[in-house]
Protein backbone atom coordinates (compact mmCIF):
# COMPACT_ATOMS: atom_id res chain seq x y z
CA UNK A 1 0.00 0.00 0.00
CA UNK A 2 1.32 3.41 -0.88
CA UNK A 3 0.39 6.73 0.53
CA UNK A 4 0.53 9.66 -1.84
CA UNK A 5 1.22 12.90 -0.05
CA UNK A 6 0.88 16.14 -1.93
CA UNK A 7 2.14 19.32 -0.40
CA UNK A 8 0.01 22.33 -1.13
CA UNK A 9 1.85 25.50 -2.13
CA UNK A 10 2.88 27.35 1.01
CA UNK A 11 0.78 30.39 1.73
CA UNK A 12 2.52 33.73 1.72
CA UNK A 13 3.60 35.03 5.10
CA UNK A 14 2.08 38.39 6.03
CA UNK A 15 4.48 41.32 5.91
CA UNK A 16 4.45 44.64 7.75
CA UNK A 17 4.96 47.82 5.74
CA UNK A 18 4.90 51.54 6.29
CA UNK A 19 3.18 53.91 3.97
CA UNK A 20 5.70 55.17 1.46
CA UNK A 21 7.34 51.75 1.20
CA UNK A 22 7.95 50.22 -2.18
CA UNK A 23 6.85 46.57 -2.39
CA UNK A 24 8.33 44.23 -4.99
CA UNK A 25 6.25 41.23 -6.03
CA UNK A 26 7.71 38.29 -7.93
CA UNK A 27 5.47 35.93 -9.90
CA UNK A 28 6.07 32.69 -11.74
CA UNK A 29 3.94 31.02 -14.39
CA UNK A 30 3.93 28.88 -17.50
CA UNK A 31 2.85 30.17 -20.88
CA UNK A 32 2.51 29.38 -24.55
CA UNK A 33 2.34 32.00 -27.27
CA UNK A 34 2.85 32.02 -31.00
CA UNK A 35 4.77 35.25 -31.41
CA UNK A 36 7.16 37.32 -29.30
CA UNK A 37 5.07 39.67 -27.23
CA UNK A 38 5.08 41.94 -24.21
CA UNK A 39 2.44 41.69 -21.51
CA UNK A 40 1.63 44.00 -18.64
CA UNK A 41 1.98 42.71 -15.08
CA UNK A 42 0.08 44.60 -12.39
CA UNK A 43 0.02 44.29 -8.60
CA UNK A 44 -1.47 46.11 -5.66
CA UNK A 45 -3.27 45.88 -2.33
CA UNK A 46 -6.96 45.20 -2.01
CA UNK A 47 -9.47 45.36 0.81
CA UNK A 48 -12.61 43.32 1.35
CA UNK A 49 -15.97 44.56 2.53
CA UNK A 50 -19.61 43.57 2.28
CA UNK A 51 -19.60 44.31 -1.46
CA UNK A 52 -16.54 42.27 -2.33
CA UNK A 53 -12.90 42.96 -3.00
CA UNK A 54 -11.69 46.39 -4.04
CA UNK A 55 -8.28 47.42 -5.28
CA UNK A 56 -6.59 50.43 -3.73
CA UNK A 57 -6.11 51.89 -7.16
CA UNK A 58 -3.68 54.60 -6.10
CA UNK A 59 -1.22 51.92 -5.01
CA UNK A 60 -1.32 49.65 -8.08
CA UNK A 61 2.00 49.26 -9.87
CA UNK A 62 2.73 47.83 -13.28
CA UNK A 63 5.64 46.44 -15.28
CA UNK A 64 6.20 44.96 -18.73
CA UNK A 65 7.25 41.35 -19.22
CA UNK A 66 8.69 40.08 -22.49
CA UNK A 67 7.46 36.64 -23.53
CA UNK A 68 9.47 34.96 -26.27
CA UNK A 69 7.37 32.82 -28.60
CA UNK A 70 6.97 29.25 -27.40
CA UNK A 71 4.53 26.64 -28.63
CA UNK A 72 5.25 24.36 -25.70
CA UNK A 73 4.66 25.44 -22.08
CA UNK A 74 7.61 27.61 -21.08
CA UNK A 75 8.56 28.96 -17.65
CA UNK A 76 7.92 32.63 -17.20
CA UNK A 77 8.53 35.01 -14.32
CA UNK A 78 8.33 38.69 -13.63
CA UNK A 79 8.57 41.36 -10.97
CA UNK A 80 6.45 44.41 -10.38
CA UNK A 81 6.83 47.19 -7.83
CA UNK A 82 4.13 49.25 -6.20
CA UNK A 83 4.27 52.03 -3.62
CA UNK A 84 2.04 52.22 -0.56
CA UNK A 85 0.90 55.79 -1.02
CA UNK A 86 -0.01 57.52 2.26
CA UNK A 87 -3.64 58.21 3.06
CA UNK A 88 -2.96 61.95 3.22
CA UNK A 89 -1.94 61.74 -0.46
CA UNK A 90 -5.08 59.93 -1.45
CA UNK A 91 -3.63 56.49 -0.83
CA UNK A 92 -4.01 53.63 1.59
CA UNK A 93 -5.23 53.68 5.17
CA UNK A 94 -3.60 51.80 8.01
CA UNK A 95 -4.88 48.24 8.14
CA UNK A 96 -4.52 44.78 6.73
CA UNK A 97 -4.87 44.20 3.00
CA UNK A 98 -4.75 41.41 0.47
CA UNK A 99 -2.26 41.27 -2.38
CA UNK A 100 -3.40 40.75 -5.95
CA UNK A 101 -1.23 40.28 -9.04
CA UNK A 102 -2.49 39.83 -12.58
CA UNK A 103 -1.52 39.99 -16.22
CA UNK A 104 -3.59 42.40 -18.22
CA UNK A 105 -5.76 40.90 -20.94
CA UNK A 106 -5.44 37.33 -19.68
CA UNK A 107 -7.06 35.17 -17.03
CA UNK A 108 -3.84 35.06 -15.02
CA UNK A 109 -4.66 36.28 -11.51
CA UNK A 110 -3.13 35.42 -8.15
CA UNK A 111 -4.14 36.87 -4.82
CA UNK A 112 -3.99 36.24 -1.12
CA UNK A 113 -5.95 37.87 1.66
CA UNK A 114 -4.45 39.62 4.68
CA UNK A 115 -0.78 39.62 3.77
CA UNK A 116 -0.06 43.36 3.70
CA UNK A 117 -0.14 44.98 7.12
CA UNK A 118 0.06 48.70 6.54
CA UNK A 119 0.79 51.32 9.16
CA UNK A 120 2.57 54.65 9.47
CA UNK A 121 -0.10 57.07 8.37
CA UNK A 122 0.22 60.29 10.39
CA UNK A 123 -1.98 60.39 13.48
CA UNK A 124 -3.59 63.73 12.53
CA UNK A 125 -6.10 62.13 10.27
CA UNK A 126 -6.69 59.34 12.72
CA UNK A 127 -7.35 61.75 15.61
CA UNK A 128 -9.97 63.51 13.55
CA UNK A 129 -11.54 60.19 12.62
CA UNK A 130 -11.63 59.02 16.22
CA UNK A 131 -13.19 62.29 17.34
CA UNK A 132 -15.91 62.17 14.68
CA UNK A 133 -18.35 59.98 16.68
CA UNK A 134 -17.95 62.17 19.75
CA UNK A 135 -18.52 65.33 17.72
CA UNK A 136 -21.59 63.77 16.15
CA UNK A 137 -22.92 62.87 19.58
CA UNK A 138 -22.41 66.40 20.86
CA UNK A 139 -24.10 67.85 17.80
CA UNK A 140 -27.08 65.54 18.19
CA UNK A 141 -27.38 66.36 21.88
CA UNK A 142 -27.24 70.02 20.96
CA UNK A 143 -30.17 69.51 18.60
CA UNK A 144 -32.19 67.30 20.91
CA UNK A 145 -31.89 69.33 24.13
CA UNK A 146 -33.71 72.46 22.86
CA UNK A 147 -36.47 70.24 21.44
CA UNK A 148 -37.03 68.46 24.78
CA UNK A 149 -37.07 71.81 26.56
CA UNK A 150 -39.74 73.10 24.18
CA UNK A 151 -41.85 69.97 24.69
CA UNK A 152 -41.51 70.29 28.49
CA UNK A 153 -42.60 73.89 28.39
CA UNK A 154 -45.60 72.99 26.23
CA UNK A 155 -46.70 70.32 28.76
CA UNK A 156 -46.56 72.80 31.65
CA UNK A 157 -48.75 75.19 29.70
CA UNK A 158 -51.34 72.41 29.13
CA UNK B 1 11.96 24.90 -36.07
CA UNK B 2 10.43 21.53 -35.26
CA UNK B 3 8.34 19.67 -37.77
CA UNK B 4 5.25 18.15 -36.22
CA UNK B 5 3.29 15.31 -37.73
CA UNK B 6 -0.14 13.82 -37.65
CA UNK B 7 -0.90 10.42 -39.17
CA UNK B 8 -4.23 9.46 -40.72
CA UNK B 9 -5.18 5.98 -41.86
CA UNK B 10 -7.80 5.90 -44.60
CA UNK B 11 -8.30 2.17 -44.28
CA UNK B 12 -8.61 -0.15 -47.23
CA UNK B 13 -10.21 0.49 -50.59
CA UNK B 14 -10.29 -0.73 -54.18
CA UNK B 15 -10.89 0.91 -57.56
CA UNK B 16 -14.44 1.85 -58.43
CA UNK B 17 -14.61 -0.69 -61.25
CA UNK B 18 -13.67 -3.55 -59.01
CA UNK B 19 -16.35 -5.32 -57.01
CA UNK B 20 -15.71 -8.22 -54.72
CA UNK B 21 -18.29 -11.03 -54.97
CA UNK B 22 -20.46 -11.14 -51.88
CA UNK B 23 -19.77 -7.53 -51.01
CA UNK B 24 -22.60 -5.03 -51.30
CA UNK B 25 -21.92 -2.98 -54.46
CA UNK B 26 -21.82 0.78 -54.29
CA UNK B 27 -25.23 2.22 -55.23
CA UNK B 28 -25.53 3.67 -58.72
CA UNK B 29 -28.40 6.04 -58.12
CA UNK B 30 -28.99 8.79 -55.64
CA UNK B 31 -31.36 7.94 -52.84
CA UNK B 32 -31.88 6.76 -49.30
CA UNK B 33 -30.35 3.48 -48.18
CA UNK B 34 -30.08 1.55 -44.95
CA UNK B 35 -26.57 1.18 -43.59
CA UNK B 36 -26.34 -2.61 -42.97
CA UNK B 37 -23.92 -2.13 -40.09
CA UNK B 38 -25.87 0.44 -38.09
CA UNK B 39 -29.39 0.32 -39.51
CA UNK B 40 -29.17 4.06 -39.96
CA UNK B 41 -30.83 5.72 -42.95
CA UNK B 42 -28.19 7.23 -45.21
CA UNK B 43 -28.37 9.20 -48.42
CA UNK B 44 -26.08 8.31 -51.32
CA UNK B 45 -24.78 10.91 -53.77
CA UNK B 46 -23.31 9.19 -56.87
CA UNK B 47 -21.59 12.39 -58.02
CA UNK B 48 -19.35 12.57 -54.99
CA UNK B 49 -19.55 8.82 -54.22
CA UNK B 50 -20.41 9.77 -50.65
CA UNK B 51 -22.99 8.73 -48.11
CA UNK B 52 -24.63 11.42 -46.04
CA UNK B 53 -26.63 11.42 -42.86
CA UNK B 54 -29.26 14.05 -42.14
CA UNK B 55 -28.72 16.09 -38.99
CA UNK B 56 -30.73 19.22 -38.26
CA UNK B 57 -31.67 19.54 -41.90
CA UNK B 58 -28.06 19.48 -43.04
CA UNK B 59 -26.57 16.61 -45.00
CA UNK B 60 -23.27 15.61 -43.48
CA UNK B 61 -20.90 13.10 -45.04
CA UNK B 62 -21.24 9.98 -42.97
CA UNK B 63 -18.70 9.48 -40.26
CA UNK B 64 -15.61 10.97 -41.82
CA UNK B 65 -14.68 13.20 -38.89
CA UNK B 66 -13.45 11.55 -35.74
CA UNK B 67 -12.04 12.61 -32.37
CA UNK B 68 -8.31 13.19 -32.68
CA UNK B 69 -6.11 10.61 -30.95
CA UNK B 70 -3.71 13.39 -29.97
CA UNK B 71 -3.45 17.16 -30.15
CA UNK B 72 -0.50 18.88 -31.77
CA UNK B 73 0.43 22.36 -30.57
CA UNK B 74 1.38 24.72 -33.39
CA UNK B 75 2.37 28.35 -33.68
CA UNK B 76 2.50 30.66 -36.72
CA UNK B 77 5.46 29.79 -38.92
CA UNK B 78 5.67 26.22 -37.68
CA UNK B 79 5.23 23.28 -40.01
CA UNK B 80 2.72 20.47 -39.75
CA UNK B 81 3.20 17.32 -41.75
CA UNK B 82 0.13 15.13 -42.21
CA UNK B 83 0.85 11.54 -43.05
CA UNK B 84 -1.86 9.61 -44.89
CA UNK B 85 -1.84 5.84 -45.11
CA UNK B 86 -4.20 3.34 -46.66
CA UNK B 87 -4.25 -0.16 -48.06
CA UNK B 88 -4.82 -0.67 -51.74
CA UNK B 89 -5.31 -3.68 -53.98
CA UNK B 90 -6.17 -3.51 -57.67
CA UNK B 91 -4.82 -2.36 -60.99
CA UNK B 92 -2.26 0.34 -61.42
CA UNK B 93 -3.72 3.82 -61.01
CA UNK B 94 -2.22 6.99 -62.32
CA UNK B 95 -2.68 10.49 -60.97
CA UNK B 96 -4.99 9.90 -58.05
CA UNK B 97 -5.26 12.96 -55.83
CA UNK B 98 -4.19 12.85 -52.20
CA UNK B 99 -5.86 15.93 -50.71
CA UNK B 100 -5.18 17.55 -47.32
CA UNK B 101 -6.90 20.36 -45.47
CA UNK B 102 -6.69 22.31 -42.22
CA UNK B 103 -9.81 24.21 -41.23
CA UNK B 104 -12.85 24.58 -39.07
CA UNK B 105 -15.35 21.73 -38.84
CA UNK B 106 -18.83 22.71 -37.76
CA UNK B 107 -22.53 22.23 -38.30
CA UNK B 108 -22.29 23.25 -41.93
CA UNK B 109 -19.38 21.05 -42.81
CA UNK B 110 -15.68 21.61 -43.12
CA UNK B 111 -14.55 25.17 -43.77
CA UNK B 112 -11.19 24.69 -45.50
CA UNK B 113 -8.64 27.32 -44.47
CA UNK B 114 -5.56 25.68 -45.95
CA UNK B 115 -5.41 22.96 -48.59
CA UNK B 116 -2.70 20.97 -50.29
CA UNK B 117 -2.59 18.01 -52.61
CA UNK B 118 -0.26 15.50 -54.21
CA UNK B 119 -0.70 13.50 -57.38
CA UNK B 120 -0.25 9.85 -56.57
CA UNK B 121 0.28 6.91 -58.92
CA UNK B 122 -0.24 3.44 -57.55
CA UNK B 123 1.26 0.26 -59.00
CA UNK B 124 -0.81 -2.89 -59.39
CA UNK B 125 -1.26 -4.79 -56.14
CA UNK B 126 -2.87 -8.23 -55.92
CA UNK B 127 -3.12 -8.12 -52.13
CA UNK B 128 -3.99 -5.20 -49.84
CA UNK B 129 -0.79 -3.24 -49.57
CA UNK B 130 0.04 -0.31 -47.34
CA UNK B 131 0.51 2.96 -49.23
CA UNK B 132 1.52 6.25 -47.67
CA UNK B 133 1.60 9.88 -48.69
CA UNK B 134 2.23 13.11 -46.84
CA UNK B 135 1.91 16.85 -47.14
CA UNK B 136 3.55 19.60 -45.09
CA UNK B 137 1.75 22.82 -44.21
CA UNK B 138 3.41 25.98 -42.91
CA UNK B 139 1.09 27.91 -40.64
CA UNK B 140 0.66 31.57 -41.66
CA UNK B 141 0.93 34.46 -39.23
CA UNK B 142 -2.80 35.08 -39.44
CA UNK B 143 -3.72 31.54 -38.41
CA UNK B 144 -6.95 31.45 -36.43
CA UNK B 145 -7.14 29.84 -33.02
CA UNK B 146 -10.09 27.81 -34.32
CA UNK B 147 -8.20 26.22 -37.22
CA UNK B 148 -7.97 23.04 -35.24
CA UNK B 149 -9.52 20.40 -37.51
CA UNK B 150 -7.90 18.44 -40.32
CA UNK B 151 -9.04 16.00 -42.94
CA UNK B 152 -7.63 14.27 -45.95
CA UNK B 153 -9.04 12.30 -48.84
CA UNK B 154 -8.00 10.41 -51.93
CA UNK B 155 -9.98 10.48 -55.15
CA UNK B 156 -9.77 10.55 -58.93
CA UNK B 157 -7.03 9.09 -61.08
CA UNK B 158 -7.25 6.68 -63.95
CA UNK B 159 -8.93 4.31 -63.40
CA UNK B 160 -10.65 6.26 -60.68
CA UNK B 161 -10.58 5.42 -57.00
CA UNK B 162 -13.67 6.11 -54.88
CA UNK B 163 -13.39 9.26 -52.85
CA UNK B 164 -12.38 8.25 -49.36
CA UNK B 165 -12.31 10.81 -46.56
CA UNK B 166 -11.04 10.79 -43.04
CA UNK B 167 -10.51 13.60 -40.58
CA UNK B 168 -9.83 14.52 -37.01
CA UNK B 169 -11.66 17.10 -34.93
CA UNK B 170 -9.61 19.33 -32.60
CA UNK B 171 -6.39 17.76 -33.74
CA UNK B 172 -4.47 21.01 -33.42
CA UNK B 173 -3.92 23.49 -30.63
CA UNK B 174 -3.12 26.75 -32.36
CA UNK B 175 -0.96 29.04 -30.31
CA UNK B 176 -1.62 32.51 -31.64
CA UNK B 177 -0.68 36.05 -30.67
CA UNK B 178 -2.48 35.94 -27.33
CA UNK B 179 -0.69 34.13 -24.51
CA UNK B 180 -2.19 31.20 -22.66
CA UNK B 181 -0.97 31.36 -19.08
CA UNK B 182 -1.15 28.65 -16.44
CA UNK B 183 0.21 27.98 -12.95
CA UNK B 184 0.33 31.72 -12.26
CA UNK B 185 1.36 32.33 -8.65
CA UNK B 186 2.99 34.85 -6.36
CA UNK B 187 6.48 33.57 -5.63
CA UNK B 188 7.47 36.32 -3.21
CA UNK B 189 6.85 39.89 -2.09
CA UNK B 190 9.08 42.15 -0.03
CA UNK B 191 9.96 45.75 0.70
CA UNK B 192 12.72 47.15 -1.51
Amino acid sequence: MTLDVVFAPMALEPGTFNVGDKVRVTVSFKYVIGVNTTVKLLAGPYYTNLFGKHMVSSCVGQADIDLPASSTPADGSGTVDFILVAKSLGGIENGTYGLRVWIEGTNAVAEQDNVLIVSGNSSGGDMFSSMMPMLMMVMMLGMIMPMTQQIGEGTEEG
Amino acid sequence: MKLKTLAIDLGEFKPLQESTPGQMPEPTTAGWYIDPRTGERVFYDPDTHKFYTLAGGVYIPLGYMNPAPKQVTLAPGEKLRINMSFKYSGPAISSAICYYSIGVYGLFGFDEKMVGQNSKSLPQYTTPTQVTDSYTFTLPTNVGNDWDDIYCKIYGGSPGVPQTLFGYEQALLIVGKDPTISEFMIADFAKV
